[in-house]
């Protein structure tokens, strides 16, 4: 009898061959061990171009490349390190610090261990992407050394050692071994390998065995730029080893353990959701929670526990007697705490003196007050799941500076006030006050301690002078996460290689024609705003001799330029969508495609995705087909000239004629469109006129709407319709479609309260018909804005449509609300909207054009791509908004002006003024009526405001009231904007 | 957590440490059970599997209602059935879990080697019996068919059973998945767990060192462009796997002689056993 036992000292591998074992738990709450081989090997470069023992064994990938060795011969020196240094960070060097590393002034030549690279990923998936982009990127010479699979630098755990202490032990080790592999070349200036670590035990061993090493903090000093770059390391772990000694009171309650959070969500005790920010008051907050139909409220700074908006965070109900009213007071933070010091916090209470006023003067209110708004359930927050902590844009409060560090280069801590009114002020250190006062500043939030009243965080970069074009511009797209950065070289490497001397093949026997229908014979035309650069879409139509109509709609053949998965796809599909500012636009797509190639110009042939119908007279569709095209577009109209071609009666040429037919088409569309109960809603639009040299604005218009607009918005309408069904039917599974929730009735509560209470006008919400007639109904015979007022309260009840994959949803799930459609996708701005260009795709694939790319066919990525680009899309929409309400602000600069206004909200010491001459909404306070803040009686059953004493004014809801428009500067958001006063009621 | 593999290309190692074109640590040993006909144990890196080979004996001729334990095929009437039997075991895995024979991954892998085998072997020698193989999974880490597939061909020569060639299995994959669609990925050898879960791969088995393909399983989407460089790869790394056999059955005939076990005659005298 064999035995099979073997021992492994026989095997002339076994030295190089190792185990890595470890546990880990599965969701379920499973322990797996987990055993890996790991092979030893000697044949991993050092990577630095001064060695030239590893340039024989450099690895090669299968098709023969070596790969090029990264770290430069002639790294950058210190004074500490005189003959030039390599950097090995530890984990927490690159947590706490991951701004420095990303600088473009120094650290250079950084290698990154495999200990470290796992370690990182464990803690912070978003750094260790970050760190990954580092790695890839050629300048910053970022080099990763497998350690652990070097035979000489792997590191067992020992008995009893915990696993910090052996990856650091790793770490250590592979750095000696880095100084000692480089003092084997011969050459002259031989560069040190420096260890970062901020670990003092760590320090202290490197120091017993003679491996350079050295904190952050002394490592920047010793560079140049170190005051601005010092600011940049994490506040926190200062305070780790500055603090410890003293006993500190906590200001905030403990958060649950992870387990008891889990127990409580799943027995249904806590409740988990994210939570939002009242944007008139700071201290209150409220959290959808699947397992009720209204929000939770969240009332007060101990209840919200360092909740910062956008957390994800667990929720506990409190008992009935805390149950309160949503509070119907104004209250900011500048306000109320303004002259708190940035630098003391012990001794004084979590909830200030003045915080604990504005409460109590609310609970009186909710007991005053009888009835009518029921106290609503409230909440406090034990637990937080998920930080959504981003980068914030602000600006230093000028209160928390004390005089002498506006010249020196003392230390300081100061408070930055975020330009988002949700977010906490955030306490940062820095010794560069004086320069950042008065700038725009990009911060990050490192962490909030229970005995820390506000957020800490450090400082990443400086924007700009605040009210400077520039910076205000940044900040508003740093703000809404806007990926602004020009596109890098891999993406202008997929553009088609004549540049702009691009034009469609003139042979038809070019591959590029393959299963292109020749339509240059058509009079199309397209129109669009003025001075538009990226059409996307062009228009025919034709009479048919049968009576019927042919009409086409042509849409921009962006998907054959953008292959998918290519890089320029994965930038496209990142951005999501072209952002639109007033001076400014981001594109989605390089400039080459949108504005030149894709572009429908006119008088030059460009290849298109064409959608035609053949209508009846009563716009009835008989058919539709789908077919790639080449067009040339006859002329590019905006919708003025359009409209004046269309009314000349003296214009009879067939362009002419076809417009025409377009217009009468368009009509009958839209009536049936609104006889199904699609909705017109409003909001709000202007329209900043800029000097043309200058480009500083200098009026605002309203937006004007001619018949034109509505014609091309029809034909886009129904083109997206057909095109859903067309994708729909072909593919069930992944389409990418839009919908458009039906609004949940207790939505719009409000406003129909409202409107009975103050009108008598009932508002019906039963279906989209419903609504849209009894919006009709809302009419204020000696005020024809009044409807518009409505309508613009009414589309704040409404849901966001969405973009899905048609899998994720049953069929009636489909329905856009808004439109009355039972499916809906977009199709018709490919240059601008990623979904489009995935619709494109999957309709080429439908039609048999192409086959379908695996990306496009899977679904979970499609998944990830809608999740990605509704986010986009809103923010998007909100970067634009608030790009035109910087820009009138600027052009009412300098001047006064009175202008009608409609009462929108109504607080019991404030109300809200919405102005549609500029489009602009802003809230007057009492305090803003008169000095000193006039006595007041709310009445939150009938909405009206009463003041007396300094001045006596009612002010109640839907009311006209005339307003002074002056230009000020919001001191607390540090932000240009209007500031209104009331004049008087009408 | 360890990386996963998308780390590939930051300096061209896998997740164990090893480049795309090696395989991982290969042990066979022959004749593990002194009293079957023949017998092997094969490790593959942390597969590994255990092989019995029972036969040819005579055939019990079935009566009807076939057992669904073992696959087996019976090529011609003239010639012997090739049954196989896969037992895995319920530790092999990370967690316990209890395969039954019937499991139908478990039936596929037993068709599928039943059926490569029943190619290479002269079945016809030994016409109305049958060659039972029985394999035993012992602990699974990736590349499960390829160490079954070669755990039989050892177990198949320990039992003497004429064949043309060995039969040599194993994998190949690709650095980059499906959706990532990424042309310039490298192929790669001998996948492991984490690397059959996260990448595309396929399972080759060739005739001995020749280029005939014997066994071709892909489960995973793959483009095509990619399938060639990774059947090249696979086909080598065959290769590579006939050679290591070769020499554990050739130091088991050395120390077969050496024993005395078996006369150095004549009929051998052609191979060089030392």
């Amino acid at each position: 009898m064999t035995s099979l036992k073997r021992s492994f000292e026989t095997d002339p591998l076994s030295s190089n061959i190792s185990s890595k074992v470890y546990v880990r738990s599965t969701k379920r709450g499973k322990v797996q061990k987990i055993v890996r081989e790991v092979y030893l090997r000697q044949d991993i470069p050092c990577s630095s171009q001064i060695c030239s023992i590893c340039r024989s064994t450099a690895p090669s990938n299968a098709a023969g490349v070596v790969s090029p060795f990264v770290l430069s011969d002639k790294p950058a020196g210190t004074k500490a390190f005189p003959q030039g240094h390599y950097l090995v960070p530890d984990t927490n060097a690159l947590l706490n610090a991951m701004d420095l590393f990303e600088q473009t002034s120094a650290f250079y030549d950084v290698i990154i261990l495999q200990t470290v690279l796992e370690e990182l990923r464990n803690r912070s998936l978003p750094l260790y992407n970050r760190l990954i982009g580092l790695t890839k990127s050629e300048d910053k010479r970022f080099y990763v050394f497998f350690n652990e699979f070097r035979l000489e630098t792997y590191v067992a755990r020992e008995q009893d050692e915990s696993i910090n202490d052996r990856n650091d032990r790793a770490v250590r080790r592979a750095v000696q071994w880095y100084n000692e592999h480089l003092a084997q070349t011969k050459s002259k200036q031989r560069p040190t390998v420096v260890m970062l670590t901020d670990d003092r035990s760590n320090l202290e061993k490197a120091k017993a065995e003679k491996v350079p090493a050295s904190t952050l903090r002394n490592y920047v000093s010793g560079l140049e730029e170190a005051d601005r770059l010092l600011d940049m390391i994490a506040e926190s772990q200062e305070r780790g080893v500055s603090r410890d000694k003293k006993a500190v009171d906590f200001l905030y309650p403990e958060y649950y353990s992870m387990s008891k959070m889990m127990t409580g969500i799943k027995n249904g005790m806590l409740h988990q959701g994210i939570f939002n920010v009242s944007p008139y008051n700071y201290l209150e907050g409220s959290i959808k929670v699947p397992a009720f139909p209204k929000a939770l409220l969240v009332l007060g700074r101990d209840n919200i526990n360092r909740a910062v908006d956008g957390d994800v965070v667990v929720v506990e109900v409190l008992p009935k007697d805390r149950w309160k009213e949503p509070s119907t007071k104004i209250i900011e933070e500048e306000a109320v705490t303004k002259n708190e010091n940035a630098d003391g916090d012990e001794g004084e209470d979590l909830v200030t003196e003045k915080e604990k006023r504005a409460l109590q003067e609310e609970v009186k209110k909710t007991h005053s007050t009888s009835t009518e708004g029921h106290p609503q359930p409230t909440a406090k927050v034990v637990g937080i799941i998920k930080r959504n902590w981003r980068q914030y844009v602000g600006h230093v409060d000028q209160s928390s500076v004390s005089q002498p560090a506006k010249q020196g280069r003392k230390q300081e801590t100061v408070f930055l006030i975020p330009m988002d009114k949700k977010v906490p002020k955030i306490r940062i250190r820095t010794r560069q006050v004086g320069e950042l006062l008065g700038k725009r500043i990009l911060v990050t939030i490192d962490s909030w301690d229970r005995e820390s009243r506000y957020p800490i965080g450090h400082f990443v970069r400086s924007l700009g002078e605040l009210e400077s074009k520039a910076a205000e511009t940044e900040a508003l797209l740093l703000e809404y996460d806007v990926q602004y950065r020009p596109f890098p070289k891999t993406v202008l490497d997929c553009l088609p290689r004549e540049g702009h001397d691009w034009k469609v093949p003139p042979s038809t026997a070019d591959p590029g024609w393959k299963d292109r229908e020749d339509l240059r014979g058509l009079l199309i035309c397209s129109i669009d705003p003025v001075g538009c650069q990226d059409i996307d879409d062009a228009l025919h139509a034709r009479a048919l001799p049968n009576g019927n109509f042919e009409v086409g709609v042509h849409i921009a053949d962006v998907s054959h330029f953008v292959k998918p998965s290519n890089a320029m796809d994965t930038e496209a599909s990142i951005r999501g969508t072209t952002v639109y500012l007033v001076d400014k636009r981001i594109d989605m797509l390089p400039m080459l495609l949108g504005t030149d190639l894709c572009s429908l110009k006119p008088y030059v042939e460009r290849y298109a995705f064409s959608v035609i119908w053949e209508v009846n007279e009563a716009a009835d569709i008989v058919n539709v087909r789908f077919t790639k095209s080449v067009i040339k577009s006859r002329e590019a109209f905006s919708y003025e000239q359009a409209q004046l071609r269309i009314d000349d009666a003296s214009q009879q040429d067939d362009l002419t004629k076809g417009m025409r037919t377009l217009l009468m088409l368009s009509k009958k569309l839209k009536q049936k469109r609104m006889d199904a109960g699609a909705l017109s809603l409003s909001s709000p639009e202007v329209k900043v006129q800029m000097e043309s040299e200058t480009s500083d604005p200098i009026d605002v218009k309203t937006k004007e709407l001619l018949d034109t607009n509505s014609l091309v918005e029809e034909f886009m309408l129904l083109a997206n319709i057909s095109v859903a069904g067309k994708i729909y039917e072909a593919f069930p599974q992944t389409a990418i479609l839009r919908r458009h929730g039906a609004p949940p009735k207790t939505n719009f509560d409000e406003l129909s309260n409202q409107l009975k209470v103050k009108r008598g006008l009932e508002l019906r919400v039963d279906s989209s018909r419903a609504l849209a007639d009894s919006l009709d109904e809302c009419v204020d015979p000696h005020d024809p804005f009044f409807n518009t007022l409505i309508r613009v309260m009414a589309t704040r009840c409404m849901m966001s449509a969405e973009y899905f994959c048609a899998g994720t949803q049953a069929y009636p799930e489909f329905r856009h609300y808004g439109l009355a459609s039972e499916i809906y996708t977009h199709f018709t701005s490919p240059i601008r909207r990623y979904a489009d260009l995935v619709a494109h795709r999957q309709l080429a694939a439908a039609i048999d054009y192409e086959p379908m790319h695996p990306a496009v066919r899977s679904r979970g990525r499609l998944e990830a791509v809608c999740k990605n680009i509704n986010v986009r899309h809103r923010n998007a929409q909100l970067a634009g908004r608030a790009s035109i309400a910087y820009y009138v602000g600027q052009a009412l600069k300098g001047r006064v002006a009175e202008e009608e206004g409609f009462v929108m909200k109504i607080f019991s010491n404030g109300f809200v003024v919405l102005v549609p001459r500029f489009g602009i909404e802003s809230l007057i306070r009492l305090r803003d009526l008169a000095e000193p803040e006039p006595e007041s009686t709310f009445d939150a059953e009938n909405y009206t405001l009463k003041t007396s004493g300094s001045r006596e004014v009612t002010v109640e809801l839907f009311q006209k009231v005339v307003v002074r428009i002056s230009d000020a500067k919001d001191e607390a958001t540090g932000k240009r904007g209007a500031k209104m006063e009331l004049v008087r009621t009408v | 957590m360890p990386l996963d593999t998308s780390t590939y290309n930051l300096a061209l190692l896998r997740v164990d440490g090893r480049r795309w074109n090696e395989l991982r640590r290969l042990h066979g040993q022959i004749r593990t059970q002194a009293a079957a006909d023949g017998s092997s144990y094969l490790e593959m890196g942390n597969t590994k599997v255990m092989c019995i080979v029972t036969g040819p004996s005579e055939d019990k001729r079935k009566t009807g209602g076939g057992s669904t334990s073992s696959a087996s095929v019976a090529s011609a009437p003239n010639a012997a059935d090739v049954s196989v039997g896969v037992v895995v075991a319920g530790f092999s895995s990370v967690d316990r879990k209890k395969r039954s024979r019937s499991d139908k991954r478990i039936q596929e892998l037993q068709a599928t080697i039943s059926k490569a085998l029943a190619g290479s072997l002269h079945t016809h020698l030994f016409p109305r019996s049958t060659i039972s193989i029985s394999l035993n999974v012992l602990s699974q880490d990736g590349s499960l068919l390829a160490a079954l597939i070669n755990a039989a061909a050892l177990a198949l020569v320990d039992a003497g059973i004429p064949m043309t060639d060995y039969l040599v299995a194993c994998t190949a994959g690709s650095t980059s998945s499906y959706a990532a669609n990424d042309d310039a990925a490298d192929p790669l050898l001998d996948l492991n767990t984490q690397e059959e879960t996260e990448l595309p791969g396929l399972t080759v088995a060739t005739v001995g060192a020749t280029d005939k393909i014997a066994v071709l399983v892909c489960e995973s989407r793959v483009q095509v462009g990619r399938l060639e460089g990774m059947m090249a790869v696979a086909a080598d790394g065959c290769k590579q796997v006939r050679e290591i056999l070769d020499e554990v059955v050739r130091q088991q005939g050395a120390r077969m002689i050496k024993e005395g076990t078996v006369a150095k005659s004549e009929n051998v005298g052609g191979m060089d056993l030392d």
